[in-house]
């Protein structure tokens, strides 16, 4: 116990008097801290930008206009119950048409249907969710089989709508692309950014490399030498993570504006705000860890007896 | 034997006796160093045998070693201080690291620090005293914690004649107490002035063992 804590005090003390060391690899500390920081909410707007696309790609049958109320309250249920939906929502021939009022793009168009009064020229349908997109064309596959009084007139995704079904394939291609990207850069720089202050910390510890030398001739116990070294590169880590957050917020409130109206990342950004403890937990938890375990590792080399 | 096959030393057989005050002289290079780092288990002889008090150095293990250094006290030429500590902290360091109580501690650095004549100087860095004095430091930290044999690898190595004197008779003083002091030097005029037994090295060899010694090479 006696030990634990004069290892803790001479961590402290290592600290502040080798201060410019100190000074060096706290400041990349923070550096790599920020990449990171930058890159989770990167990566978090990436997927949240996804999942939206995602979210409004869908599957609609177009009914017949003969179809009876039954048969449509039949094949509903049927839909419903194939375990790659997500749900299904009926669109009546109303509701069609009020959709299609309703959108500003198309006042002009209403207007001059109002005039001609050509009744409602909407089919009913049914708009369906898939779990995976990846396999939407599946679903559409099995409904068609499900289909037993055929009111279903077409697909979105039938050869007739072939652009349609065109665009779903490539955002399906796109955002699996943009996933995969995201993610094999978040490790490269994550690997970059570790190695670089894993560097720092190694070039630390070899500057005082007698130090360690002398403290084994003085009879000091692996731990007694390694302990203060990994409790400085602790620091490092409470040190980084206090000032890279005391950069990062203020940057946020100033560009979160911009971020909002040009990239719509709005969303991200609440998410953010409603995970800041989380996020200070994950900085210094980060930091932490990246230092300490930096400290264990380059000490390793200067502790063989 | 090193790994290059350099044989450092050869047909080496000493025996100390406790409280001894014995001499080890030899030109650079005879193997005065390799000696020592043997007995502090720096390093390993590749045959013999090394016997400390009850300790035989074959059998200790490894994570014994830190132990096996408490118990010897060594002063070198270089002092090695650590530069980061104060002159009480580097004393103290040596207490630390055994796991002495700070009581304990705080009551033994002030004493030791008036025995080697360094009382004011507590507070002060490495950096900002003498050579004579950065001596004194490592000789009180290898004292501090009660050694049964105190080694001084070339104490006198770096300093001018007054200091050196001033080192020896503190070593003196110390053999006094009862500690077995081991020194290697080459410095003649200290050799023979102290009058006491002097190992002679050459070559990895001892060519020479006598009650009163003097330096011949």
């Amino acid at each position: 116990m006696i030990t634990f804590w004069r290892i803790l005090k001479t961590g402290f003390r290592n600290l502040f008097r080798n201060a410019w060391l100190s000074a060096a690899a706290t400041a990349i500390m923070i550096i790599t801290l920020i990449i990171m920081t930058f890159f989770a909410f990167s990566a978090v707007f990436v997927q949240t930008k996804l999942a939206e696309v995602k979210s409004k790609v869908d599957l609609t049958l177009f009914l017949k206009d003969s179809s009876t109320e039954a048969q449509i309250k039949k094949l509903q249920g049927l839909i419903l119950s194939d375990p790659g939906v997500k749900s299904v929502e009926y669109v009546s021939k109303a509701d069609a048409l009020k959709r299609f009022q309703s959108s500003d793009s198309n006042k002009e168009i209403v207007k001059s249907i109002n005039d001609t009064d050509i009744g409602n020229p909407f089919p009913a349908s049914f708009d369906i969710k898939v779990n995976d997109i990846n396999k939407i064309a599946e679903v559409n596959d099995r409904i068609k089989k499900l289909d037993e009084d055929k009111i279903v007139d077409e697909s979105s995704l039938d050869k007739k709508n072939q652009e349609r079904g065109d665009v779903v394939g490539n955002i399906v291609k796109i955002s699996n692309g943009v996933a995969r990207v995201g993610a094999v850069l978040s490790v490269v720089f994550l690997v970059i950014a570790l190695l670089i202050i894993f560097n720092t910390i190694r070039m630390a510890i070899f500057t005082r490399r007698e130090e360690i030398e002398i403290m084994k001739l003085v009879g000091a116990t692996k731990w007694f030498i390694r302990g203060p070294f990994i409790i400085e590169g602790s620091l490092y880590g409470v040190l980084g993570a206090t000032l890279c957050l005391i950069l990062l917020v203020p940057l946020t409130k100033a560009v979160g504006p911009f971020l909002v109206d040009k990239l719509g990342a709005g969303s991200v950004l609440v998410s953010f705000e409603n995970h800041f403890l989380w996020l200070v937990l994950g900085v210094y938890g980060l930091g932490i860890l990246i230092g300490s375990i930096s400290s264990w590792l380059a000490i390793a080399r200067h502790l063989k007896v | 034997m090193y790994p290059n096959k350099t044989v450092a030393l050869s047909g080496v057989s000493l025996h100390i006796a406790p409280k001894e005050f014995v001499t080890i002289v030899g030109s650079s290079g005879a193997g005065k160093s390799t000696l020592i780092r043997l007995l502090i288990k720096e390093e390993l002889p590749t045959s013999g045998k090394i016997i400390v008090g009850s300790i035989d150095y074959d059998t200790i293990d490894k994570a014994n070693i830190p132990h096996l250094r408490r118990r010897i006290g060594v002063v070198f030429q270089d002092f090695k201080l650590l530069p980061n500590l104060t002159v009480y902290e580097n004393v103290a360091f040596a207490l630390e690291v055994s796991g002495v109580k700070t009581s304990e501690i705080k009551r033994a650095v002030p004493k030791i620090l008036q025995l080697v004549g360094l009382s004011e100087k507590g507070n002060v860095y490495p950096s900002e005293i003498s050579g004579g004095e950065k001596q004194r430091v490592a000789i009180a930290r290898a004292l501090v914690r009660n050694p049964k044999i105190l080694i001084a690898d070339e104490p006198t190595g770096n300093l001018d004649p007054k200091n050196s004197w001033d080192i020896i008779e503190l070593l003196l003083k110390i053999n006094k107490f009862g500690t077995t002091v081991l020194l290697t030097t080459h410095n003649k005029e200290i050799v023979n002035a102290l009058k006491k037994r002097v190992i002679t090295i050459n070559r990895g060899r001892v060519v020479k063992d006598e009650k009163v010694g003097r330096y011949v090479l």
